[in-house]
């Protein structure tokens, strides 16, 4: 059995124990009994060695020597000799059965105290003498000779007692130490001797079997609880690492978001490197990414505006930028990408209401756009401003020689010339309008169903009457019949009128402008056709774009063109879902052609 | 003594009209040209004592005309008028560096222009009478 076993060990081990300490217990006090024999020897030796030989010698069995026999009680003494050198006994007195010896002093005797151990022999057991001259020299030199017993290894009875309780205390424990071993494993070694039981077949009783049910149910329920408390730490575990994932989640869709913003962001930290810098900055700027990240600024970047704005949340000046607190905005031109306009802010980045700083937010945004547009804008102006002045300028000069020149002919000329610069800036201005209605979405379009006829007529007949002080034949080419169309009728008007004040204007001497209609497909086809200078093929892809006038520099005569009327046409055509085609050959002329889509009529419809 | 030659250089046919006969009512004498080419064609043949050229132009303009004239006559020291409309169009920074060049703003009053090349031709040295120069440039 192992619990035999465990106290049969603890019992060898407590065996071994007691010996040990008894065996150093008896050594130790060897040790003793031969330091006392030695000091009780070298102390009787010197005071013997003082007193006269007189005293020593007289009385021999009643002097001082005499006095030494309250040592024969000493088990250990066993004999003081007085004797000269040559070995004779002067006086002597000797313990119980005891025998002095009669060896020989060694020679250096004479010279001081001595020790030496007599090995046993002749019915004398082992001793130990101790010797010295005597200090009275009457007889010559005498010595004192005093013997002890060698002490033997033995268990002196007087702690035969002592051990033995020593011995009875330690082996008292072992058993309480094999109990409370015993006690303690008691519970695993029922269970093991039951199960041991309950596996070999056909020896469990009943009785053992409700032991093993009832120690098994409550290691079940022990068992429970554990799987419970472990349970519960993994589901601590499990909602931590779901939070974590949430928060890696929330991380990374508002990098998402930084990320797809139409600006490019640049972070900052408080010694003014980036820490973060989002993709659009890499298009934005024309630097790549892993220039930006973390370097020094000077070594990236390369616009001295932006370097100028971002040195300002850097370094020494950044308190006083924070200080103000509001956000500082440039503008510019990167020098890595052409033609682009850059907008960049920046604002110091402050968190826990204002108490944290992260340093500082750049936010880059393209302004092309609205540059461009700014540009337009002010380039519409000018155009304008130079468009309406040129008018001015000539009815100015006409009018001042109406009021100095008396010549008829003269005055004819300058009353037609102001006429004709009245109809110009009008012209102008009421496109003008027109663009700005166009352009602010104001002018939508009252689609009626119109028959195209009339329209067509009245057009002519307007350009007939610009046309003929010019000397410009004007064709109408109608069909007999045309299908109807939806269109606003003003609009459309004024998009025909434009059309064909080009074809008069651009048209040499002598030629014709000729305004034809047709059904084709599902469309109706207008078509104004001149016979000028025609258009160079560099100049049909812009030739609708607002203000672009065609370099004429080999044109004869200024045109008077202020680079509305064919983007006007064009729009409102494009405001009817129809489109403008151009035709053109170089001095041969050009022809604008309108397509139309033709609306099948609603029964009933009424067609204007 | 010879009439003082003046050219009128604008593309707009009804300008150069006017002050020709406003100019030659003056007495003086009036060559036209309706773009640079043309006026660098006209300094050649005969080189003007006023230039008065407007800016835009098809054809070369008037930033390009007038300092191709100073530098290719470097010598004669003609007036040069730049009818101006003021407007952003008609950036004038480039005339800062000739000499001997005015703007003259639109609308432009023929009357004001008399006025103005009276008061520069009185303020010449009198009569000044040239030798013919040799065309510089063709």
């Amino acid at each position: 059995m192992k619990f035999n076993r465990i106290g049969i060990i603890l019992i060898g081990c407590a065996l071994i124990a007691i010996m040990l300490v008894v065996t150093l217990l008896v050594i130790r006090q060897h040790d003793s009994q031969t330091a006392q024999i030695r000091t009780k020897g070298v102390g009787l030796v010197k005071s013997l060695s003082t007193v006269p030989l007189s005293l020593l010698r007289d009385g021999a069995n009643g002097g001082v020597l005499a006095s030494l026999l309250a040592y024969h009680d000493d088990s250990g003494f066993a004999y003081a000799t007085i004797g000269d050198a040559g070995g004779r006994i002067l006086a002597e007195v000797a313990g119980k059965g005891s025998m002095t010896p009669s060896l020989p002093l060694p020679a250096s005797a004479a010279a001081g105290f001595g020790v030496r151990d007599l090995a046993a022999g002749g019915g004398t057991p082992a001793l130990r003498e101790f010797y010295g001259p005597l200090a009275d020299r009457s007889m010559g030199p005498v010595f004192v000779r005093v013997g002890f017993y060698q002490p033997r290894h033995a268990m002196p009875a007087q702690d035969v007692s002592f051990l033995a309780l020593l011995a009875l205390a330690m082996f008292l424990v072992v058993p309480v130490i094999y109990l409370v071993i015993k006690r303690e494993m008691a519970p695993l070694a029922g269970l093991s001797d039951q199960l041991r039981l309950l596996a070999a077949p056909g020896k469990a009783d009943a009785a053992d079997a409700g032991d093993v049910r009832e120690t098994i149910g409550a290691m079940q329920r022990h068992l429970g609880q554990a799987g419970e408390r472990i349970a519960q730490l993994e589901r601590g575990a499990l909602d931590t690492t779901a939070d974590n994932r949430l928060l890696q989640y929330g991380s990374r869709k508002l990098n998402a978001a930084l990320q797809s913003l139409p600006d490019a962001l640049l972070m900052l930290d408080p010694a003014g490197d980036v820490t973060f810098a989002s993709g659009k900055i890499e298009p934005l700027l024309g630097i790549p990414m892993e220039r930006i990240l973390g370097q020094p600024l000077e070594s990236w970047c390369c616009d001295p505006v932006l370097r100028s704005l971002i040195g300002r949340f850097s370094g020494d000046l950044r308190d006083n930028a924070r200080a103000h607190g509001v956000a500082q905005a440039v503008q510019f031109a990167p020098r890595n990408v052409d033609g682009r306009q850059l907008s960049a802010s920046a604002q110091p980045l402050s968190g826990g209401h204002g108490t944290m700083s992260f340093g500082t937010l750049i936010v880059v945004r393209d302004v092309t756009r609205e540059f461009l547009a700014r540009q337009a804008g002010n380039d519409f102006v000018a155009h304008v401003s130079h468009e309406l002045k040129s008018p001015l300028n000539v009815i100015g000069m006409y009018a001042e020689m109406l009021a100095d020149s008396d010549d008829e002919t003269l005055r004819v000329e300058s009353l037609n010339v102001i006429q004709d610069e009245i109809e110009r800036m009008n012209a102008l201005v009421g496109n003008l309008l027109n663009v700005s209605k166009l352009e602010s979405g104001s002018m939508s379009p009252e689609r009626n169903r119109v028959r195209l006829d009339d329209l067509l007529r009245d057009a002519h007949d307007q350009a007939l009457s610009r046309a003929e002080g010019k000397g410009l034949r004007v064709v109408l080419d109608l069909p007999r019949e045309l299908e109807a169309v939806a269109i606003d009728k003003d609009l459309f008007r004024i998009a025909l009128n434009n059309l064909l004040t080009n074809a008069i204007k651009y048209n040499r001497p002598g030629g014709s402008v000729t305004l034809s209609a047709r059904n084709e497909d599902n469309e109706i086809v207008i078509s104004v056709r001149d016979t000028g200078i025609g258009i160079a093929p560099a100049d049909q892809d812009r030739i609708f774009d607002k203000f672009y006038r065609v370099s004429e520099g080999d044109a004869p005569l200024k045109r008077g063109g202020h680079g509305l009327g064919l983007y006007l046409a064009a729009q409102i055509v494009e405001l009817h879902h129809g489109r403008v085609v151009l035709d053109s050959e170089p001095g041969v002329g050009s022809t604008f052609s309108v397509h139309l889509k033709i609306v099948p009529a609603p029964a009933g419809a009424a067609v204007l | 003594m010879s009439a003082r030659r003046i050219l009128l250089v604008d593309d707009e046919p009804h300008v150069l009209r006017v002050l020709r006969l406003a100019l030659e009512r003056e007495g003086y004498a009036v060559a036209t040209a309706a773009d640079g080419h043309a006026a660098l064609a006209c300094m050649a043949a005969q080189l003007p004592d006023v230039l008065i050229s407007d800016i835009q132009m098809d054809g070369m303009d008037g930033r390009t005309l007038c300092p191709l004239a100073r530098a290719t006559w470097p010598d004669h020291p003609f007036l040069i008028l730049v009818m101006t409309s003021m407007t952003a169009l008609d950036e004038r920074s480039w005339a800062r560096a000739l000499s001997n060049t005015e703007f003259l703003e639109k609308p432009l009053s023929p009357r004001q222009l008399v006025a103005r090349l009276a008061r520069h031709f009185a303020a010449l040295p009198s009569s000044p009478d040239r030798p013919s120069e040799p065309p510089h440039a063709a």
